[in-house]
């Protein structure tokens, strides 16, 4: 899947010109361990004597201390190519771009931060503390808006640093686009002859283009192919060089979005056909890839008259739930079945009753699945592969680029009778799905009573506090719930494409913090709010990220699901050290976060954030949420530590 | 294991973990069991904590794989006992979070009986829907978004 395009490096005369004393030097000071490493064996396989190490130079010792003095011979640059990347990256329509420094992108940063008119602004520089936090901050912006914003890499370590990042990503499906700095002339530990080697087999595309124009273009195909299902994180390696060097003669290339793979014609013309002929059609909605394509869908549904199933309550880019066409239907014996996205038309089918009907009826998908075999359906596979085991669909092309195909020849052959018969359809539809959703909530509500005054608190109850604080807002719950019981799938209504994010991508810690940052990236400029219900043991891998939120003033809530421990880990151990006949008294060691307890008010305040905690009794959990939401809505991230029920 | 204890086991397996997550199930109002109690509470309620029971049954047996309200194969001591001895002790080859085996080596009668004796101290904290706002609310909200 992933293919390189990788070129040589070569052009280095412009920091050798310019700033040889320091540069130079700092390579010499690195030299001698890359000399030892690349040193040539003899024929016995035995290495050589190690050559002699020499002593730092003046302006090596100057470099390191931070004493270096101007170069006497200054290049002057009019027209960095830095500029033009930034350009390029600005007419994608990025919006942010997320980065730890790094001196092999300082040319870059220098125009991302100086550039343009007004400068700084798509994208915004948005300052991580960690590679990692600035990749999944992209997975997380991505899965709520339905495209890339931009994370920067610095050399080998800033690639391994977002190595964990990036496996997620790909394994969501998710559009991430990244740019490596490359500087082979400053500390040679920080670079490497195939940069993206290192995470190519996750990434699905790369490109170390050597000139100017030839960066530009691979910004642009890089773009391209993140977004182009299936999707995935995409890398581009630029040498420090071309960032810096005089462009005064390139231009940003014009710039030609990528083409989708649809359904052809006569295939859209069955599909409409099959959806008008049928007395009780059906869609099933899986992850879609954009907003729009879920506009799309619910045209599609509106004009047939199909009821819907989504996957809204498992990840984004689905049809909205509460939309009334969205339920099981007034009739749940359906005659065509049409499936978007899906593992397979089947996912509609949820009972024996139904079941029956499976053989009969017509069941078309389209869609091309994930990167990954198996990760399809619904925001992947989790532990074990299960969960997202999809068979090769019938209609390898991209649903939302099909639907417009679909829906012209709907509208090309419907004719008045069967308009009259379909409009009455949708209102039987919108009444039966109210009162199934009706059933659902109440039944819901019931199920979260228990444990609802015990302490600690129940998770089902931080979502049922929360549900009333925000159900008249435009809000994304943008952190996983699977490790929290899930309880906004059966309380909440999903109705945004961005209302749930859903897990993960490969199950990885240290996801939801980042993730909700980048959600929130996207919520700020759009009055939107975010929801981060924080399990404790993910936070710890990149807490540096709630710094990042206040120094952005990001508009997000994050309740801390307290249970001290990685607690699914606790329960493996238990049930391990119970098939064995050890007991389970010791089960906590290396699984618990006690002795001491952590302070996540404290943590929080640490970077800035204002928070409450730790919250034990559940008659004050409401009042601290409504204080949370409200900073939200002003734009002051907030923290609230509930310490819980450990599910 | 013997047959009865096999279906033993698996019946209260049923009943531990086939609530689906979250503590999905219903709350239930069943009143606790009468039977005999031999055990320590209190010592039990250091049991409970060190033996991590809390894990999957909450800090009050309500949430996660709750059985408050839902005592079935906990109405009585023996039961209890011959469930713990009874599980499964083949280490499967995934991870797993069902209820572990509790070998006499490990936990002892006494200290079984103890563990008994505390959840048996369990009750409800849910009160009835009507006394609870907030889920109301949500009902209420629902019901008038008929869009």
């Amino acid at each position: 899947m992933a293919k390189s395009q990788k070129t040589s490096v070569g052009r280095r005369g412009f920091l050798r010109n310019a700033a040889a004393g320091a540069a130079g030097a700092a390579a010499l000071v690195t030299t001698p361990g890359l000399v030892e490493a690349q040193a040539p064996r003899n024929a016995t396989g035995a290495a050589p004597a190690a050559p002699t190490v020499p002593a730092p130079t003046e302006a090596q010792v100057a470099r390191e201390t931070g004493n270096v003095r101007p170069p006497a011979a200054v290049r002057t640059i009019t027209r960095p190519g830095s500029d033009l990347m930034v350009q390029t990256i600005r007419e994608l329509g990025i919006e942010y771009v997320a980065a730890n420094p790094g001196s092999s992108f300082e040319g870059l940063q220098e125009s991302f931060i100086n550039y343009g008119n007004p400068p700084n602004k798509m994208p915004e520089f948005i300052t991580a503390l960690h590679e990692e936090s600035a990749v999944t901050m992209a997975h997380g912006y991505a899965k709520a808006e339905g495209k890339p914003m931009l994370a920067l890499l610095h050399g080998t370590i800033g690639i391994q640093h977002g190595a964990m990042s990036v496996y997620q990503a790909y394994y969501d499906r998710v559009p991430v686009l990244m740019i490596a700095g490359n500087d082979p002339d400053f500390i040679a530990a920080h670079t490497a002859h195939d940069m993206a080697g290192m995470v190519r087999s996750y990434t699905k595309w790369d490109s170390e283009p050597k000139t100017i124009d030839e960066a530009l273009v691979a910004i642009q195909r890089a773009y391209n192919e993140a977004i182009t299902p299936p999707m995935g994180p995409t890398l581009v390696v630029l040498g420090s060089e071309i960032q810096k060097d005089n462009a005064p003669n390139a231009k940003v290339p014009a710039y030609k979005p990528p083409v989708f793979v649809t359904i052809d014609a006569t295939r859209a013309r069955e599909i409409a056909k099959g959806l008008l002929d049928a007395q009780n059609p059906r869609i099933a909605v899986g992850r879609l890839r954009t907003p729009e394509g879920v506009k799309r869908a619910v045209e599609l549904a509106e004009l047939v008259g199909a009821s819907t199933s989504t996957a809204a309550t498992g990840g984004p880019m689905s049809y909205p739930q509460r939309h009334p066409l969205c339920g099981p239907g007034a009739d749940a014996t359906y005659d065509y079945t049409l499936g978007l996205e899906t593992a397979g038309a089947q996912a509609s089918i949820t009972g024996p009753a139904l079941a029956k009907t499976a053989a009969t009826r017509d069941t078309v998908n389209i869609g091309f699945g994930g990167t990954v075999p198996g990760a399809g359906g619904r925001g992947g596979a989790g532990r074990g592969g299960k969960g997202g085991a999809a068979p090769a669909p019938p209609n390898e092309a991209d649903a939302e680029a099909s639907l417009p195909l679909i829906i012209e020849e709907v509208k090309r052959q419907m004719t008045g009778d069967q308009k009259t018969r379909i409009q009455a359809r949708i209102a039987k539809h919108a009444s039966a799905n109210h009162e199934a959703r009706v059933t659902a909530i109440t039944a819901a509500v019931e199920s979260k009573r228990a444990g609802w005054n015990g302490t600690p608190i129940s998770t089902a109850r931080i979502y049922a506090e929360l549900w009333p604080l925000i159900m008249n807002e435009d809000w994304c719950l943008s952190s996983p719930s699977n490790f929290s019981g899930g309880h906004h799938a059966q309380l909440w209504d999903h109705n945004k494409p961005y209302s749930y994010l859903g897990g993960q991508g490969a199950g990885g810690m240290g996801y939801g913090a980042p993730a909700s940052v980048g959600a929130a990236l996207a919520a700020k400029a759009r009055n939107r709010i975010v929801i981060n219900v924080q399990t404790d043991g993910d936070l710890n891998y990149s807490p540096g990220v709630l710094w990042t939120a206040v120094h952005h003033k990001l508009p997000m809530l994050t309740v801390m699901h307290n249970n001290r421990a990685w607690h699914q880990e606790y329960m493996f151990i238990e049930y391990m050290a119970g098939v064995r006949g050890r007991g389970d008294d010791r089960a906590h060691i290396g699984s618990t976060l006690r002795d001491p307890y952590l302070d996540y008010v404290k943590m929080a305040a640490g970077y800035g954030m204002a928070g409450e905690g730790p919250i034990t009794d559940p008659a004050k959990l409401s009042a601290a949420l409504k204080r949370g939401v409200a900073a939200a809505k002003r734009g002051e991230p907030y923290l609230i530590d509930v310490i819980t029920q450990p599910r | 294991m013997k047959k009865s204890h096999l279906v033993l086991a698996l019946a209260f397996f049923q009943t531990l973990h086939g609530q689906g997550r979250g503590g999905g199930a219903p709350a239930a109002n069943v009143p606790p069991p009468t039977s005999p109690v031999t055990g320590n509470a209190a010592a039990g309620k250091a049991l409970y904590s060190t033996y991590g029971c809390y894990a999957c049954h909450g800090f009050n047996g309500e949430t996660g794989r709750a059985f408050v309200g839902r005592w079935g194969n906990l109405a009585t001591e023996q039961g209890f006992v011959t469930f713990l001895r009874g599980r499964a002790n083949v280490a499967p080859l995934a991870p797993s979070t069902s209820m572990p085996s509790f070998a006499e080596s490990a936990l002892s009668d006494k200290q079984a009986k103890d563990i008994y004796a505390y959840i048996r101290t369990f009750k409800s904290s849910a009160p009835e829907l009507k006394d609870i706002p907030t889920l109301n609310s949500i009902v209420d909200a629902a019901k008038q978004d008929k869009k």
